[in-house]
C-alpha cells in the first residue's frame, strides 16, 4: 500500500482508539441523562480524580488491578455526591442551576487536586507491554487497545446490568416515566443516585485506563468533558452504540486534521461536528425524535 | 483622641521598626516556574540558590561596606506562564527594595517580563531560561544599559553543539521537531542558523511543531520518519518530549532525539522511562560524584532536600553558582543598590569557585552589539550528556576534564 495511506489509517486508528474513551465518557452522560434529566458538567475531573485516585493506590503497592477498582469506588463515591450536592436541589426547584453547579463541583474538585497531588504530570504504571504492535503496517500499543477493550466492557457490562438485575430495570423504569415507576414501587431518587454513581465509575474508570497513554495531571481530561460532550450529543442521549461510532469518528477526524492540516487544527473538527449536529440533527444522529403529547 | 493617637504611635513605631530590618538585609527575589510542566527545572533552580543562601547566611551574611547583612529572599511561582510571569515581574520591581533578582525558566516570561526590571534599573540574572530571545531582545533594541545578566549556556550554543553532534555521528537527514513556545520556536530558527552554517552538510527533511499538552505526536513522527529523517532534533519541555519518544517507540522509529539541555529533566525522562534512553542535549552540569568539584554541591543539595538525584541537575548547579557570584558582587558593590551591583557583576575581581567552575569575570560592560557580553557560558564550558536509564551521564566520558578542571574564560 502507498504510503500515504497507511500514514493516513495510521492516524486514523489511533485517533480512533483514543476516540473511544471520548464515548466511554460520554456514556456517563448519557446513564445521568436518562434517569435524571441531567448530566455532569465536571465529568472530565472525575475522569482525572479517578486517575488520581489509581495513582495513589498503585503507589501504596497495589496491584493495577485493584488500583482500578478503588478508582472505580471512589468515582461512584464522587459521582453519587455531585448528585446530591449540586444536581438533585435545582432539579427540584425545577431550574437549570445543576449546569453551572456541575461545573463549579468541577473546578473546586481541579483545585483540590492541585493542592494535593500538585500540578505536575506523571507517569501512571501500568503492567501492559511496552512497544507496539503491527497491524497490516499500522502500530498499535497495548495501552491504547486497554482503552478500548476498557470502554467496550464497561459498556457492556452495564448495559448487560440495565437489562437483567433488578436495580438496572429499575432505572430504566425510572427514565421511562418516574412517577409511574414511583407508583409501581420503584424509587426514582435512589435509581438516580444509583445511576450517577455509575457513571462516576465509568469516568473514574476512563481516567485508569487514560492515564498511561496521557500522563495524569490536574488538567489531563481539562477537554475532554467537551469532547465527550459533542460525541453525546452528535450521537444523541440514547445510542450507547451510537456513541461509540461517534466517538471513533471524532478521534480518527481529531488525528487526521491534526496530521493533513497542520497539529494547530486537531480540535477544529470537534467543534464542527457539534455545529453540524445541533444545526442538522439536534436529536443526534441516533438518536430518537422525541414526540412530546399535549 | 487616645485612640487615633494610639494608631498613630503604632504606625511611627512600625514603619520605623521596618526601616531598620530592611538596612540589615539584602532582599533577593527567585522566580521561577514551582508547578507546571517546566517544576524540576524551578524548583532545581529555586533550592539550588537557596542553598547557596543559607551557606552564606550561615556564615553571618554578606560583608557589605563592612556590615554583615543576612540575604532575605522574595520566592514567587510564575507556573511558567507568559501572563502570569510579567506579573510577578511588575510585583517584584514595584517592590522598591529589591536588589537583584534570580530565575526565569520559560523564555517567553523573559521577554514579556523583564522590561519591568530594566525599566526600575534591577539587577536580574536569568538562569536557567536558554532561548535565544531573552537576550537578543535588548541587543535588537540597541539598550544601552542593560541590568540583565545570563547564567545559562544559551541556545546559540547549545543548537551548535546539538548540529556538531548530528555531523559527528555521521547524520545528513535531520527533522527538527519544536513546540510552538518562544522557546521551542527560538530553538528551531537557532537550528536551522547553524545548519545553514554547515553548508548543505546537513539537510532539514522536515520541520513539524507541536503545541505544549500535546500527548500524541504520532503524526508529527510520521511525516519526520516517511520524509528519511535519520535524528530528531528537538526543542521542547519535558511531558511533550516525553511524548515524542514514546511516539517514536510506537511506531518504531530509532532514530536518536538530540536536543536542547530540557532532555536532561526529571518529567522527560521517569515519563519516557525505556524509550527515552539514549536522548542526547548539551548539559552545564553532571550529577556525577566522582567529579570533585561537583561532589559537595550534590551532597549537600541531596542532604538539605532529601532526595537522591537532583530534579534538574543544571538548574540546580545553575541556580546554586549564581546566587554565589551575585553575593560576591554585592560584596564588591558594597552596596545594595542595584545599579552598583550592576557594576560589580559586570567586573567581578574575585573569581568565584562554583559548583560548574571558577568562574573569573563570567560578564563584561554591556554592549549590544555583542550579547555574549552579559552571557556567562561559552561553548568550551559546555558537554553533550546522554539519558541512561534514569539519569543524565556524559555522553563522552573523555569530556570529564571539561566540568572537572575548568575555568571559564
Amino acid at each position: 500500500m502507498d504510503a500515504t495511506y497507511i500514514a493516513l489509517a495510521q492516524m486514523a486508528v489511533g485517533g480512533g482508539l483514543m476516540g473511544m474513551a471520548y464515548a466511554l465518557v460520554a456514556y456517563g452522560f448519557q446513564l445521568t441523562y436518562a434517569a435524571g434529566k441531567a448530566v455532569n458538567f465536571g465529568q472530565g475531573e472525575l475522569v482525572m480524580l479517578g486517575a488520581f485516585a489509581g495513582i495513589s493506590l498503585a503507589g501504596t503497592g497495589l496491584p493495577y488491578w485493584v488500583s482500578v477498582l478503588g478508582a472505580m469506588v471512589a468515582g461512584a463515591a464522587l459521582g453519587w455526591l455531585v448528585e446530591r450536592v449540586a444536581v438533585r436541589l435545582a432539579l427540584k426547584q425545577h431550574n437549570e442551576g445543576w449546569i453551572l453547579l456541575t461545573i463549579i463541583v468541577g473546578l473546586f474538585a481541579l483545585s483540590s487536586v492541585e493542592n494535593i497531588w500538585g500540578r505536575e504530570d506523571r507517569a501512571f504504571p501500568a503492567p501492559w507491554p511496552t512497544g507496539a504492535l503491527d497491524i497490516f503496517g499500522i502500530s498499535v500499543t497495548w495501552p491504547e487497545l486497554a482503552i478500548a477493550a476498557g470502554a467496550l466492557g464497561i459498556m457492556t457490562l452495564v448495559e448487560l446490568a440495565k437489562r437483567y438485575t433488578m436495580a438496572g430495570i429499575a432505572v430504566q423504569a425510572v427514565s421511562a416515566d418516574p412517577e409511574a415507576a414511583e407508583l409501581c414501587g420503584v424509587r426514582s431518587r435512589s435509581a438516580i443516585s444509583l445511576s450517577w454513581a455509575v457513571s462516576g465509575a465509568a469516568a473514574a474508570f476512563a481516567g485508569t485506563v487514560l492515564g498511561p497513554v496521557t500522563t495524569v495531571g490536574p488538567t489531563m481530561a481539562a477537554a475532554l468533558t467537551l469532547k465527550a460532550f459533542s460525541v453525546a450529543v452528535v450521537a444523541g442521549l440514547d445510542s450507547g452504540f451510537g456513541l461509540l461510532i461517534a466517538g471513533i469518528a471524532l478521534g480518527a477526524a481529531e488525528n487526521l486534521s491534526g496530521y493533513v492540516l497542520g497539529s494547530g487544527w486537531r480540535e477544529a473538527p470537534g467543534l464542527i461536528l457539534l455545529i453540524l449536529a445541533l444545526a442538522i440533527r439536534p436529536q443526534g444522529v441516533f438518536g430518537k425524535k422525541i414526540i412530546r403529547k399535549v | 483622641m487616645n485612640a487615633s493617637r494610639s494608631i498613630l504611635a503604632f504606625l511611627l513605631a512600625t514603619s520605623f521598626s521596618t526601616v531598620v530590618t530592611a538596612a540589615d538585609v539584602v532582599k533577593i527575589a527567585i522566580t521561577g516556574p514551582f508547578s507546571g510542566g517546566s517544576a524540576p527545572m524551578g524548583v532545581s533552580m529555586r533550592d539550588g540558590a537557596k542553598l547557596a543562601i543559607s551557606q552564606i547566611n550561615q556564615n553571618g551574611g554578606i560583608n557589605v561596606g563592612g556590615k554583615k547583612m543576612k540575604i532575605e529572599l522574595i520566592e514567587r511561582d510564575d507556573e511558567g506562564k507568559n501572563d502570569r510571569g510579567a506579573l510577578v515581574a511588575q510585583e517584584i520591581s514595584s517592590m522598591g527594595d529589591i536588589s537583584a533578582v534570580i530565575g526565569t525558566v520559560n523564555t517567553g516570561i523573559a521577554v514579556m517580563g523583564d522590561k519591568y526590571y530594566v525599566e526600575k534599573g534591577i539587577v536580574k540574572i536569568i538562569t536557567p531560561a536558554a532561548g535565544s530571545a531573552s537576550m537578543t531582545q535588548w541587543s535588537k533594541a540597541g539598550t544601552k544599559d542593560l541590568p540583565i545578566f545570563r547564567f545559562a549556556s544559551h541556545d546559540g550554543i547549545q543548537a551548535q553543539m546539538v548540529v556538531e553532534k548530528a555531523l559527528k555521528l555521521g547524520f545528513t537527514n535531520v527533522a527538527i521537531v519544536h513546540d510552538a513556545t518562544n522557546y521551542g520556536v527560538s530553538g528551531r530558527d537557532d537550528l536551522i542558523e547553524q545548519i545553514n552554517r554547515q553548508r548543505g552538510k546537513l539537510k532539514v527533511v522536515s520541520v513539524e511543531k507541536f503545541a505544549i499538552g500535546d500527548k500524541d505526536m504520532t503524526g508529527q513522527l510520521m511525516k519526520a520518519k516517511s520524509a528519511g529523517a535519520q535524528a530528531i532534533l528537538i526543542w521542547g519541555i519535558g511531558p511533550e518530549l516525553a511524548a515524542v519518544a514514546a511516539g517514536k517507540e510506537k511506531l518504531g522509529f530509532k532514530v536518536p532525539m538530540i536536543g536542547g539541555w530540557t532532555l536532561s529533566m526529571s518529567n522527560f525522562i521517569d515519563t519516557a522511562g525505556a524509550a527515552g534512553n539514549g536522548a542526547l542535549m548539551p548539559q552545564t552540569f553532571i550529577e556525577d560524584e566522582s567529579i570533585a568539584r561537583a561532589k559537595p554541591f550534590i551532597q549537600a543539595y541531596h542532604k538539605a532536600y532529601g532526595v537522591t538525584r537532583i530534579p534538574s541537575p543544571v538548574s540546580a548547579a545553575q541556580g546554586y553558582d549564581a546566587a554565589l557570584l551575585l553575593a560576591e558582587a554585592i560584596h564588591e558593590a558594597g552596596s545594595t543598590t542595584p545599579s552598583k551591583i550592576k557594576f560589580s557583576l559586570e567586573n567581578l575581581k574575585v573569581t568565584v569557585k562554583g559548583a560548574i567552575a571558577d568562574w573569573k569575570k563570567p560578564w563584561s560592560t554591556w554592549n549590544p552589539s555583542n550579547v555574549e557580553s552579559h552571557e556567562a557560558f561559552r561553548r568550551a564550558t559546555t558537554v553533550m550528556g546522554k539519558v541512561q536509564n534514569g539519569r543524565v551521564v556524559l555522553a563522552d566520558p573523555s569530556e570529564k576534564f571539561v566540568l572537572a578542571g575548568t575555568t571559564a574564560k
